[in-house]
C-alpha cells in the first residue's frame, strides 16, 4: 500500500508530549496503546531538546530503512527544530497533535485523543510524498544578456566580476542605451553614461567608454546583434544570434576622413550614414546600414584601411544557464500625443526639450530669450484608459529638471507646468519640486484635453485651474509634453523567443510583484530595469545589481528536481489538452504517442499523449485534479487523499472538513495553533501541496463520510504561490455544489483566502463555519455578542437589561 | 425645497457615484466643454459633488441645465467617465426630486437671470412657445413678440423641395427650421439647385433632444436622413436612425458632381457652436469655402465652437466665446456663417448687444449654387 510500509518494516512512531502541553486533553497511554500493533511506538517528554535529539540521531543511525513517524508539532515548527537533522537526511512524517490538535480543541479527553489517533494513523496509513527526487543537474555556468543599456550593462559587468561568463548582446553598434543618449539626468542633474567603477579604478563610477569593467575577459560583447531563437531547458539554453556586420574594423582612428566624404544622409548622430557615437569607445565608428548605399568613398578615403565592405551577418549559437532581458523602454510614439497637438512646430516632447535646451544655453548666453512663454503638460497621453493607462513615473521629474533648468537660464521666461498630480517620491525628489517652486515655475493643477492652433500657428490651451475652478486659455510660444514611456518596440518579440509573459501594459511580466520582481514568469529567465515598467536610472542601477546577484544565486546552486510531481498513465490518457491548458507552468505537452506506449481502447491509431517536464513542474497537482481520465497521479495520490479522508472523517458524526494548502494557509493556520486559538474538535483538516490538488471528488467524497460543512483555504487572492490553484479550487467547489445540490444534500461549501496576518482570526472564521454547518449560526453570533456585552461595564441602573437578566 | 431628500434620491446618487469612482478631477471635462467659460461649477465638481454624495447641492446645482449634451466632455475623460449622461441624470433627479417641474422653464429661468434691460429676447423664433407661456418676464421681451405673431395662426406654404427625376433625399428638419420659413426656404433653394432634392419626412418636429424633455422622435426609416441641426442627429441616432448634417452633404455632392458655389461675400468668418462635431463641421465649412472661392479665415477651432448663448432656445446674453468670436469677426472685416439657425440666431442678438458691425449667416444664406440668383436674406442685423 504505501511506500513505507513496502520495506516490510513496522514504522516507528515517536510520541512527543511536548513537554506536558498536551496532557490535559490528550489520554498519551491510551494513544500509545492504540499504534502497540502496528508500530513501534517511542514516547519521550520532549524530542526537540539536546538528547531528543540525539535520540534522535541514533535511531536514524541504528535503523535508518525503518519509516519515521512524529506525533507531536507542527511540520513547520518540526522543520525548525529539527533542521539539523534535516539536513543530515533525517525523514519524517510529522502528525500534527499539537497545534493542530491538542492546543485547539478544549473538548474532553476522549474526543481529542480519538482525534489525535487519526491524525497518527493517517501519517501512519498513507504518508505524504517526500521530496526525495532531487537530481542535482549542473547549470551551463554563462548568462546571456539581453541589452546593452545602462541596465543590462551593469548586470553583464558585475556578473562578468563575479566570475561567469557573459554573452552581452546589444542591437545598436554602440552600449549605453538611452541614458546614455539623454542630457543630464536627476536626481543627480549630471550625466546618464556612467557605470559603477570596480575595485581596479579610482573613483566610484567611470564613463561607458573609460570603465574597465566592461573589458572583463568574461564578457563578450556582441554588438548589432538580436536574438533569432531560444531552445533548451532552464539552466541549459540554447541561443541562436545574428549579428551585422560593423563594416569599420578595429584599426580605425577614429580620423573623421570617411564622414567627410561621405555624402549620403541619415538619421544617427553626424547626420551621415558613417557615423561615430563614442558612448562606450570601444567601437569608433560604424555605418549605418540601412541608409548607406555602398559607394565606397569611405572605404576609398580611409588611411588606415579600417573599412572592410566583404563582411556579412553572421548566426552563431551560445550557450546560456540564465537569460538576462534588459530591453528598456521608449518614449511613447507620436499617435499617441497628436490631441495634443504634437507634430505641430510648436509644440515638442520632453526628450526632444532635452535637446533644445543645449541650443539655448548658447541663446542664453547672447542675453536672447527664444520664447517668453512654454506651457509643459505632464500625464500627456498617460493615465488615460484610450492611450497609456499607466504612470510612467519619470516624467514628473524630467519636467522639474528643465522647468527649473529654463527658469535658471531664462529668469523672465514664463514656465507653466499643467500637471495631474506631481509624483515625486524617491531619495531627495520632493526636494526638486520645492526648488522648482522656489525657482517661480507655476504650477496649475489641471490637464488639457487638447492643444489648438490659432491663425498664426500659435498655440492656444483651454485648460480648467482646477485648484482655482475657472476655465483658463494659455496662449505659450511652446507646449512641451512630458510623454510617457512604452515598451522596446522589440520587447514583444523578444517575449515570444523568451516565451516569457507580457503584463497588461506590454512591459515584460514579472513573476511575484513583491517578492520577485527581477525574474519573469520563465524559470531561467530574468528581467531588469524598463523593460519590466518605466523606471529612472537609480531604479535601473539598483536593478541591475540585484538581478546580477539573483542570476549569481541561480547558476551557483544546482538544477531542482528533474523528476515531476506527477506521472502521466498512459493507458488511461487520452491525449486531451485538458491538463496542457491547466498547468500554470506549461509543464505538460502532448507529444504524439510512441508507437511501443500502451493507450486506452477508446485512443486509435496516433493519439496524443500528455508528458510532464520535470524541470519546468512545482508539484501543484492541478493537473491531477483535473484530468477527466484520471489518468494522472500526483506524489500525493487520489489514494492517499480519499484514506487520509476516510481516516480524518471517523469517530465524529458529522465533521468539518478542512482542506488547506500548506503554503499561505497552512501558515496561517499553525500560527493561529500557536496562539491555543480554539475551535471545536469536530474539524478534521488535510493538508494539500496547493489547494489546486483539490478536485470535486474529493469534496463530494468528503461529503459523502457524513461532512456537515467543509472549506477550501488557499493561499491571499490572486497571490496563489502555484499563480492558478485558487482558480481551479473554484471551479472544483461549484463543481461540488452544484453536484450536491442536484442529489438533494447542500452543505456549506466555503473557499477562503488566508495568509500568515490571518492567525489572529482563523480560529474565528472556523468556530463561525462550524456553527453555519451545524445550523446554528445565529445562536452562535447571539453568544459572540452577549460575549461583547459582558465584556464591557455595565453601567447598571433600572432599565439595564443586565440587571433583570 | 425642504432639506430632506428622499431616500430614493439618495439612492440613485449613490448609483451615479458608483459608475465616476474613477474620476481623477484632472479637468479635462471642463477644457473641453465649448460652454466650459459660462459654468459656475462645471461637469467636474459635479461629478466631485456626485462623489462625494452631496444630494443637496445636485438638487440645487443649475450648470446642469446649462449642459448642450454636445458630448465633448465624455469623449475628453480619459477615465472613460459618461460625464455627459452624469449631467443628463442629475438633470433627471432635479426633476424628481428638486422641484424642477418643467425643464424648459428652468432653463428659461437661468436663461433670463443673466438678462439685463440692455440684453432683450428678440431671437429665436421657436423659443417663442415658451415665452407665450409666459415663463420670461414681458419687459425682456422685444421683437420675439413678432416671433408670437408669425408663429401663431398662420398655416405654412412649403416650398418644394423636389426635384422631377431624382429620387429625393429623406429630410428632418428639426424644429428651427420648421419655424423659420426663409431660413427653410433657403435650404430648399440651394438643395434643390445643386440637384440634391431633399423630401421632408412625416413627423419631423420636435426631435426631443434630451435636455428639453423626452418626446422620442416620430420617425421610423432604415434610410440614412439628413439633418440640419445637430440636436437631431444625437435624437435621432439614441432611436437608432442613421444621419449626416445636409452641408456637409451638399458640399460632398457638389465635389462629386464638379459644380461650384457661390459665396455671398469673398471672405467668411467660421462658427459651429456647440453641438456640431467641430472638425467635420470645420472642414466642411473650408471645403464650401473652396468650392465657392471664398477665404475662410479662422483662428484656433475652439473660437468658433463656443457657446453662442442658447440655453434651452433661450438667449441668455452674449458668451465670452462669442464676443471673442466678434470681435475676430470685426478685426477681419468678414461676416460669419454658421450651419446651425440656433446660433445664427444668437450670434446676431450678440452683435446688436456688443454694437458691432458684423453681419451673420445661416450656411445656405451665405452659400447658394453658382449661377443662381444671389439670395434674397442679406443676413443683417435688424436694426
Amino acid at each position: 500500500m504505501s511506500e513505507l510500509r513496502d520495506n516490510g518494516l513496522k514504522p516507528r512512531v515517536l510520541v512527543c508530549e511536548c513537554a506536558g502541553t498536551m496532557g490535559e486533553n490528550i489520554d498519551f497511554e491510551r494513544l500509545e496503546r492504540a499504534f502497540a500493533d502496528v508500530a513501534e511506538v517511542e514516547r519521550s517528554p520532549v524530542w526537540c531538546n539536546r538528547q531528543g535529539q540525539a535520540r534522535l540521531l541514533e535511531l536514524m543511525e541504528e535503523d535508518g530503512s525503518r519509516p519515521l513517524v512524529f506525533a507531536g508539532c507542527s511540520q513547520d515548527f518540526a522543520n525548525r527544530r529539527f533542521h539539523r537533522l534535516f539536513e543530515r537526511g533525517l525523514r519524517l512524517e510529522v502528525a500534527d497533535i499539537r497545534e493542530g490538535c491538542s492546543w485547539v480543541h478544549n473538548g474532553d479527553s476522549e474526543s481529542v485523543t480519538d482525534k489525535a489517533r487519526r491524525i497518527v494513523e493517517a501519517a501512519i496509513e498513507f504518508p505524504g510524498a517526500h521530496d526525495d527526487k532531487m537530481v542535482l543537474e549542473n547549470r551551463v555556468d554563462s548568462v546571456l544578456v539581453i541589452g546593452g543599456g545602462v541596465s543590462g550593462t551593469q548586470a553583464a559587468a558585475e556578473l562578468a566580476q563575479m566570475g561567469h561568463r557573459v554573452e552581452l548582446v546589444e542591437r545598436r553598434p554602440f552600449l549605453g542605451g538611452r541614458a546614455a543618449r539623454i542630457g543630464t539626468v536627476f536626481p543627480t542633474n549630471d550625466c546618464g553614461q556612467c557605470l559603477p567603477t570596480t575595485d581596479a579604478q579610482a573613483g566610484v563610477r567611470k564613463c561607458f567608454h573609460r570603465n574597465v569593467a566592461i573589458d572583463n575577459e568574461n564578457m563578450n560583447i556582441w554588438r548589432r546583434a538580436t536574438v533569432e531563437s531560444v531552445s533548451g531547458r532552464p539552466g541549459d539554453f540554447e541561443v541562436s544570434l545574428r549579428q551585422l556586420p560593423n563594416i569599420v574594423t578595429q584599426d580605425c582612428v577614429n580620423c573623421g576622413l570617411c564622414e567627410e566624404v561621405c555624402q549620403v544622409g541619415s538619421e544617427e548622430e553626424g547626420g551621415k550614414a558613417i557615423f561615430s557615437e563614442f558612448y562606450d569607445g570601444r567601437v569608433q565608428r560604424t555605418v549605418d546600414l540601412e541608409a548607406c548605399t555602398f559607394c565606397g568613398a569611405c572605404a576609398e578615403a580611409c588611411p588606415v584601411d579600417a573599412i572592410d565592405f566583404s563582411q556579412s551577418p553572421e548566426l552563431t549559437t551560445v550557450h546560456a544557464g540564465a537569460i538576462l532581458t534588459a530591453v528598456g523602454c521608449e518614449p511613447a510614439p507620436a499617435r499617441l500625443v497628436e490631441h495634443l497637438g504634437y507634430g505641430h512646430e510648436h509644440v515638442v516632447t520632453q526628450t526632444e526639450m532635452a535637446e533644445l535646451m543645449d541650443e539655448w544655453e548658447e541663446a542664453s548666453w547672447l542675453g536672447e530669450q527664444p520664447v517668453k512663454e512654454l506651457v509643459m503638460i505632464q500625464c500627456a497621453g498617460s493615465r488615460d484608459r484610450r492611450r497609456l493607462p499607466y504612470c510612467s513615473r519619470i516624467c514628473c521629474m524630467i519636467a522639474l529638471k528643465h522647468a527649473i533648468r529654463l527658469r535658471t537660464l531664462f529668469p523672465e521666461m514664463k514656465v507653466t507646468i499643467c500637471y495631474l498630480e506631481m509624483r515625486a517620491a524617491g531619495v531627495g525628489y520632493e526636494n526638486w519640486f520645492l526648488a522648482a517652486r522656489r525657482a517661480g515655475v507655476e504650477f496649475l493643477r489641471g490637464t488639457p484635453s487638447e492643444v489648438q492652433f490659432d491663425a498664426e500657428g500659435r498655440p492656444v490651451i483651454e485648460v480648467e485651474d482646477v485648484t482655482a475652478a475657472e476655465k483658463k486659455i494659455l496662449r505659450p510660444d511652446l507646449v512641451v509634453l512630458s510623454t510617457g514611456m512604452v515598451p522596446a518596440n522589440d520587447a514583444g518579440r523578444i517575449a515570444e523567443v523568451l516565451n516569457v509573459d507580457l503584463d497588461e501594459d506590454g512591459f515584460i511580466d514579472i513573476l511575484d510583484r513583491k517578492n520577485r520582481a527581477t525574474e519573469t514568469t520563465t524559470e531561467g529567465v530574468f528581467v531588469c530595469g524598463s523593460a519590466a515598467g518605466p523606471k529612472a536610472l537609480v531604479e535601473c542601477n539598483t536593478e541591475a545589481s540585484a538581478v546580477a546577484s539573483e542570476i549569481h544565486n541561480f547558476l551557483s546552486s544546482a538544477g531542482r528536481k528533474s523528476v515531476p510531481a506527477s506521472t502521466v498513465d498512459a493507458a488511461k490518457c487520452i491525449g486531451c489538452d485538458t491538463c496542457e491548458a491547466a498547468c500554470p507552468f506549461g509543464a505538460i505537452n502532448l507529444i504524439e504517442r510512441p508507437a511501443d506506449a500502451p493507450r486506452p481502447a477508446e485512443v486509435k491509431g496516433d493519439g496524443k499523449l500528455a508528458v510532464i517536464d520535470g524541470e519546468a513542474c512545482r508539484g501543484c497537482g492541478i493537473c491531477a485534479a483535473k484530468c477527466p481520465e484520471l489518468a494522472i497521479t500526483h506524489n500525493l495520490s487520489d489514494d492517499a487523499l480519499f484514506g487520509r479522508l476516510r481516516t480524518m472523517t471517523g469517530g465524529v458524526e458529522r465533521p468539518v472538513v478542512g482542506f488547506y494548502c500548506k503554503e499561505c494557509a497552512g501558515a496561517a493556520i499553525s500560527l493561529s495553533g500557536l496562539r491555543h486559538d480554539h475551535y471545536p474538535d469536530s474539524v478534521r483538516l488535510i493538508e494539500l501541496p496547493c489547494l489546486g490538488r483539490i478536485s470535486a471528488l474529493h469534496i463530494i467524497e468528503a461529503a459523502r463520510l457524513g461532512a456537515a460543512g467543509i472549506f477550501l483555504a488557499g493561499c491571499a487572492e490572486e497571490r496563489c504561490q502555484y499563480r492558478t490553484g485558487d482558480l481551479s479550487a473554484e471551479e472544483q467547489i461549484e463543481l461540488a455544489r452544484e453536484l450536491l445540490e442536484e442529489a438533494g444534500t447542500p452543505i456549506p461549501l466555503e473557499l477562503w483566502h488566508l495568509c500568515a496576518v490571518d492567525r489572529h482570526t482563523v480560529g474565528r472564521r472556523i468556530r463561525l463555519f462550524c456553527a453555519r454547518a451545524e445550523g446554528s449560526e445565529e445562536a452562535y453570533r447571539a453568544g459572540i455578542e452577549l460575549e461583547r456585552v459582558g465584556s464591557v461595564p455595565c453601567a447598571g441602573g433600572g432599565d439595564c437589561v443586565h440587571a433583570s437578566a | 425645497m425642504s432639506t430632506l431628500v428622499p431616500e430614493q434620491a439618495r439612492a440613485t446618487v449613490r448609483e451615479l457615484e458608483a459608475q465616476c469612482r474613477q474620476c481623477l478631477q484632472c479637468g479635462q471635462c471642463i477644457g473641453a466643454c465649448p460652454n466650459g467659460f459660462e459654468l459656475e461649477l462645471g461637469p467636474r465638481r459635479v461629478v466631485r459633488m456626485i462623489l462625494s454624495q452631496d444630494v443637496e447641492k445636485l438638487l440645487k446645482c443649475e450648470d446642469v441645465w446649462r449642459c448642450s449634451e454636445c458630448q465633448a466632455c465624455t469623449e475628453a475623460c480619459p477615465m472613460e467617465v459618461d460625464v455627459a449622461g452624469m449631467m443628463g441624470r442629475v438633470r433627471e433627479l432635479q426633476m424628481e426630486f428638486g422641484g424642477v417641474r418643467c425643464p424648459e422653464r428652468k432653463v428659461a429661468e437661468i436663461a433670463t437671470k443673466r438678462l439685463s434691460r440692455k440684453n432683450k429676447i428678440d431671437n429665436m423664433l421657436f423659443g417663442t412657445a415658451m415665452v407665450s407661456r409666459g415663463f420670461i418676464p414681458s419687459d425682456l421681451l422685444a421683437t420675439a413678440e413678432m416671433g408670437i405673431k408669425m408663429s401663431t395662426g398662420k398655416v405654412r406654404r412649403r416650398p418644394r423641395l423636389t426635384v422631377e427625376g431624382t429620387e429625393p433625399k429623406p429630410f428632418y428638419a428639426g424644429c428651427s427650421l420648421q419655424q423659420d420659413k426663409e431660413a427653410f426656404n433657403a435650404t430648399a433653394k440651394v438643395a434643390r439647385e445643386l440637384g440634391f432634392p431633399l423630401a421632408e419626412q412625416e413627423g419631423a418636429g420636435c426631435c426631443g433632444h434630451g435636455s428639453r424633455g423626452k418626446v422620442p422622435a416620430k420617425l421610423e426609416t432604415d434610410k440614412s436622413v439628413f439633418t440640419v441641426c445637430p440636436a437631431c442627429d444625437y435624437s435621432l441616432q439614441e432611436v437608432e436612425i442613421e444621419t449626416e448634417p445636409v452641408w456637409q452633404a451638399l458640399v460632398e455632392h457638389a465635389r462629386r458632381e464638379e459644380l461650384k458655389l457661390a459665396a455671398a461675400k469673398p471672405r467668411f468668418v467660421p462658427y459651429v457652436g456647440c453641438l456640431t462635431d467641430r472638425e467635420t463641421a470645420l472642414g466642411s465649412l473650408a471645403d464650401a469655402a473652396e468650392l465657392a472661392d471664398a477665404e475662410m479665415v479662422s483662428s484656433y477651432p475652439g473660437l468658433h465652437a463656443g457657446c453662442c448663448g442658447a440655453l434651452g432656445a433661450m438667449f441668455r446674453g452674449p458668451t465670452e466665446a462669442v464676443l471673442k468670436l466678434i470681435d475676430f469677426a470685426a478685426e477681419n472685416e468678414a461676416p460669419i456663417v454658421t450651419p446651425c439657425l440656433l446660433c445664427r440666431d444668437n450670434v446676431r442678438s450678440a452683435v446688436r448687444s456688443a454694437k458691432k458691425k458684423v453681419h451673420v449667416y445661416f450656411w445656405p444664406e451665405f452659400f447658394q449654387a453658382a449661377g443662381t440668383a444671389a439670395t434674397t436674406a442679406d443676413g443683417e442685423a435688424d436694426d
